[in-house]
């Protein structure tokens, strides 16, 4: 029941949360001296009269307080308006977003499943050799830009041959068959994910072994060693629980981040996520799409962080037991 | 010791490892024939006929017979199409897409400039009347056929009603009317302009749309048909009358068109075009991006620019590409000067009084044309894939006035028409004559390399006189919203896209209303005349060549307009890029051409296979 009420306070707290980041992004945006008709208005044959049309259409003659306005009252109603393209917004999000989550999940799941072990280990078997490398290759791994690494790679494709220059299918891809289908996909995954997965696996390892060290020198482990549990016991039963409870607020964190993290790599890779569509729409001022986006962005955050303190509650005993000591 | 002989024995090898990375600098021997691979001496096919089939009249291309069967990839720059709508385009990705599903009565012969049959099978001028002939027997791709109708539909309720984009109809706009239009029986229609008037012809080439597949959508409206045909349309709705059909659009990837089998166009053995099974574009964000596709076999075409075109050309003998010259480009590069004297809605000087007096004083606009160094700009800049440019119509216009011959860089002709407009120079500091320092600021879009580097050279020409100039790049769209409406900015560089057809085009840009008069930008509705002598000029030589018909009336018109601003300076012209272009030798029946370029001929174009190597 506590939990409920706690979720509703939450959800609650969200509205003017969604209220102010909407109306600062918006006067930002429109308040910048980008104009989203500019390349119309440098094309030769586009005459005064389209332009006015498209002024019209854009709601561009209108105080920006009204346009602010309209915009909200739209969304309220779900609906995300159309982009200056003419588009449906919620068409062109629905074509991204399945493309991201794909290349998100995988990244996740593959740095979730190597980059804790290995953090583990690495604590456990602090100043070895393994640790040590573990370091370096880290520090590689934190040090090469995002956009820089995933060049190298296209490179890599395209002097070797192995694998595609980019997009997300072949040309013929609707005409395989499933299995060939499957394999084309995961051909044109390999390199994007290989390079965020190298990127954020090197962050998560260091903070998980940074974690784990701290519980490893508690007198509590002490203590259960002193006892004559076995190593076993010790790491995974008592200082892991430990030590995975900061882990679960950085999974909150990365759910915002599956929708919007990837968008230097998706552009250098053409990968037709999300992460480009927005970067291409920031360029043109395409407000209803940067819109639609960003308060996605701030829902995606929000969510992602009840799911965590959420998910808190369950492992962590500590804090189920004190009420309402959650911030 | 033996420790310190270790790191030294790594750090060489490293060091060695590196040296090999290292590129070589391109020898010079290689430098003379970048601009090589001319198509000077190219023998174009004979022009297309028309032939009558079992009662169809098709039109029959003349190019060498082919193959069927094949596909080839390009690529489309950008964010790829944003509608299929042809009659609603607004960007040139778009506009080739809609061109490829639906085609105009008339075309453009693609190596000569001049207006030929395609939908329609023939037309006759007669004086202000233009009657056209269509094919009978042909069919949109559900089996309807091609009638008159769909061409008034066309013409009344979409052109002339305003629907879309409006630049046909404003081209088309005589004193304010627009040509009469009458259907003289199922294949025959006729336009009656109110008078003569030269670019209408040309204004046939628009594409002709289905009345029966249409018509649902323009009687909504602006807003219904402006997003009718966008890029999540079904393509197997899709009715059209091109070469090619829509098989599959996947945003942000690619678009797939396949071939029309009932194309009213055949070949030398009657059989029916295109060759080409597929027509793939890739979507690709930008230019490196096309290249490493383009390196690693994933696309058949690749435009080269500057420092890539020696490396291409070097690897061209053994490749499987070739790579073709299709002269200069007809875009124009330049440096335009604000000559405008209007204050701001707040009452505030656009441009400050003072430097009104500089901008707008011929001599020195001519000092400032003859210190740019076009030649330096186009070795360091270009890598010399370049031809330096001095007219207002691009190097390959048919109407380019070639009297024209330019000049080179000359410091002394500078500071002769400084001095003959009573600037003075003290301690290499330029004065006016009322004791000003001149000092300005220089803008162009931040992000293209070659603009800011021209920006750079720029400078440092007019600081040779003494002038203090602050370049300043700045984002493309705030450049644009300053040239176009707050009007605060001294001298930019900027580029426009030309027709090499039609100079009628750059009426927006010379017309002294316009809305793209960069340099003399007047806000909507201005009454004030306040032209200046040479504008007025313009105004009357842009109204009067319109209404000339012939190619040799028209010419000396238009060399004049070209004269004038050369004389005048107020957009300074820089060079021009030479499009150089790689595509792969299977692909056959190429006849680039400077006009066209290398895949106009689609239709015609053919793969040949790899096992018949």
């Amino acid at each position: 029941m506590k939990l409920w009420r706690y979720i509703a306070k939450r959800l609650l707290q969200t509205v003017p949360l969604l209220i102010i980041v909407s109306l600062i992004s918006f006067f930002i945006i429109r308040l910048s001296p980008i104009d989203p008709l500019a390349e119309l208005r440098l094309n030769p044959s586009i005459s005064q009269e389209t332009l006015d049309k498209e002024i019209k259409r854009l709601n561009l003659d209108k105080p920006i307080g009204i346009q602010y306005l309209s915009w909200a009252k739209a969304f309220i109603k779900g609906d995300f308006g159309y982009t200056s393209a003419g588009e449906k917004v919620s068409t062109k999000l629905k074509e991204r977003i399945p493309n991201t989550l794909l290349l998100t999940l995988v990244v996740i799941f593959m740095t979730w499943s190597v980059g804790i072990p290995l953090g583990i280990i690495s604590a456990y078997k602090k100043e070895s050799a393994f640790d040590r490398l573990l370091t370096v290759t880290a520090s590689i791994g934190m040090a090469i830009p995002s956009f820089f690494f995933a060049i190298l790679m296209l490179i890599f494709a395209v002097k070797t041959g192995w694998f595609p220059v980019g997009g997300l299918t072949s040309y013929n891809f609707n005409d395989m068959s499933f299995g060939n289908k499957c394999v084309d996909i995961i051909k044109h995954l390999v390199l994007p994910s290989f390079v965020l997965f190298t990127i954020s696996l090197s962050g998560l390892q260091r903070q998980m072994r940074a974690n784990m060290l701290e519980v490893m020198d508690s007198d509590y482990i002490k203590f259960a060693r002193a006892k004559g549990l076995s190593e076993f016991k010790v790491v995974f039963k008592h200082a892991l629980r430990n030590a995975v409870n900061p882990m679960i607020t950085l999974l909150g964190f990365e759910f915002a981040g599956l929708l919007s993290g990837a968008a230097l790599t998706e552009y250098v890779f053409q990968y037709p996520g999300l992460g480009r569509l927005i970067l291409e729409a920031v360029m043109k001022s395409d407000i209803n799409l940067v819109m639609a986006s960003l308060m996605m962005g701030t829902i995606m955050l929000i969510t992602g962080n009840l799911i965590a303190d959420i998910l808190l509650m369950i492992t962590d005993p500590r804090i189920r037991g004190v009420n309402n000591g959650i911030v | 010791m033996k420790r310190v002989l270790f790191w030294i024995a790594v750090i060489l090898i490293f060091g060695l490892c590196l040296k090999g990375c290292v590129k070589k600098d391109i020898p010079e021997k290689y430098s003379e024939n970048i601009l090589s691979g001319n198509i000077e001496n190219i023998l174009y096919p004979d022009k297309n006929k028309n032939v009558e089939i079992n009662g169809v009249e098709y039109l029959q291309s003349q190019a060498p017979v082919g193959k069927f069967g094949g596909q080839i990839v390009v690529s489309a720059i950008g964010e790829g199409p944003k509608t299929f709508n042809p009659c609603n385009t607004k960007d040139a990705t778009s506009a080739s897409m809609a061109g490829l599903l639906y085609d105009g009565l008339l075309t453009t012969e693609p190596v000569t400039g001049e207006v030929i049959p395609l939908l329609a099978k023939s037309f006759e001028i007669r004086g202000n009347e233009y009657v056209i002939y269509l094919r009978k027997g042909i069919k949109w791709t559900d089996g309807t056929p091609i009638t008159a109708e769909d061409v008034i539909y066309t013409y009344k309720d979409i052109v002339y009603a305003g629907l879309g984009n409006t630049a046909t109809r404003d081209a088309m706009m005589i004193k304010g009317k627009l040509p009469e239009l009458l259907k003289l029986d199922d294949y025959t229609i006729k336009f009656i302009t109110p008078e003569p008037f030269a670019p209408f012809l040309r204004q046939l080439t628009y594409p002709i749309v289905p009345k029966h597949y249409f018509k649902p959508y323009s009687d909504k409206g602006d807003s219904v048909f402006n997003a009718f045909l966008n890029p999540d349309t079904p393509p197997k709705q899709i009715v059209s009358s091109g070469a090619f059909k829509l098989k599959e659009y996947v945003p942000a990837q690619r678009v797939v068109f396949e071939r029309n089998s009932d194309y009213y166009k055949v070949n030398l053995d009657n059989k029916k075009l295109p060759y080409l099974d597929k027509l793939i574009y890739l979507i690709v964000g930008d230019t490196n991006n096309e290249i490493l596709k383009f390196e690693a076999g994933e696309i058949d075409v690749l435009s080269l620019r500057g420092s890539n075109v020696a490396r291409y050309k070097i690897k061209e003998a053994n490749s499987n590409y070739k790579i073709y010259n299709l002269g200069a480009d007809n875009g124009t590069l330049f440096l335009v000067i604000n000559l405008g004297n209007r204050k701001n809605k707040e009452g505030k000087w656009n441009v400050s009084p003072i430097k009104q007096n500089w901008f707008r004083n011929r001599d020195f606009r001519t000092a400032v044309d003859w210190a740019v160094d076009r030649d330096g700009m186009i070795k360091n800049i270009a890598q010399g894939v370049a031809e330096p440019l001095f007219t207002a119509e691009g190097l390959s216009s048919i109407y380019l006035n070639k009297e024209i011959k330019g000049h080179p860089k000359d410091k002394n002709v500078s500071k002769a028409s400084l001095e003959k407009a009573g600037f003075k120079l003290d301690n290499g500091i330029l004065y006016d004559n009322k004791g000003n320092r001149v000092e300005f600021d220089l803008y162009t879009n931040a992000g293209s390399i070659d603009r800011e580097s021209i920006g750079v050279m720029i400078k440092q020409d007019l600081e040779e006189l003494g002038m203090k100039v602050n370049f300043k790049p700045i984002e493309f769209n705030s450049l644009v919203n300053k040239l176009s409406n707050t009007q605060d900015w001294d001298m930019a560089i900027m580029g426009l896209t030309g027709s090499p057809l039609e100079p009628h085009d750059g009426k927006n840009v010379w017309m002294s209303n316009g809305p793209l008069h960069l340099f003399n930008q007047r806000p909507q509705n201005y009454q004030k005349d306040d032209r200046f002598d040479w504008e007025i000029e313009l105004d009357n030589i842009f109204e009067e060549g319109a209404l000339k018909l012939s190619y040799k009336d028209r010419k000396p018109i238009y060399d004049k307009y070209q004269t004038i601003i050369y004389n005048e300076k107020p957009i300074i012209y820089l060079y021009s890029p030479i499009r150089i272009t790689a595509i792969r030798k299977k692909i056959q029946n190429i006849f680039p051409s400077k006009l066209s370029g290398l895949l106009y001929n689609i239709d015609e174009i053919y793969v040949e296979k790899e096992e018949d190597k």
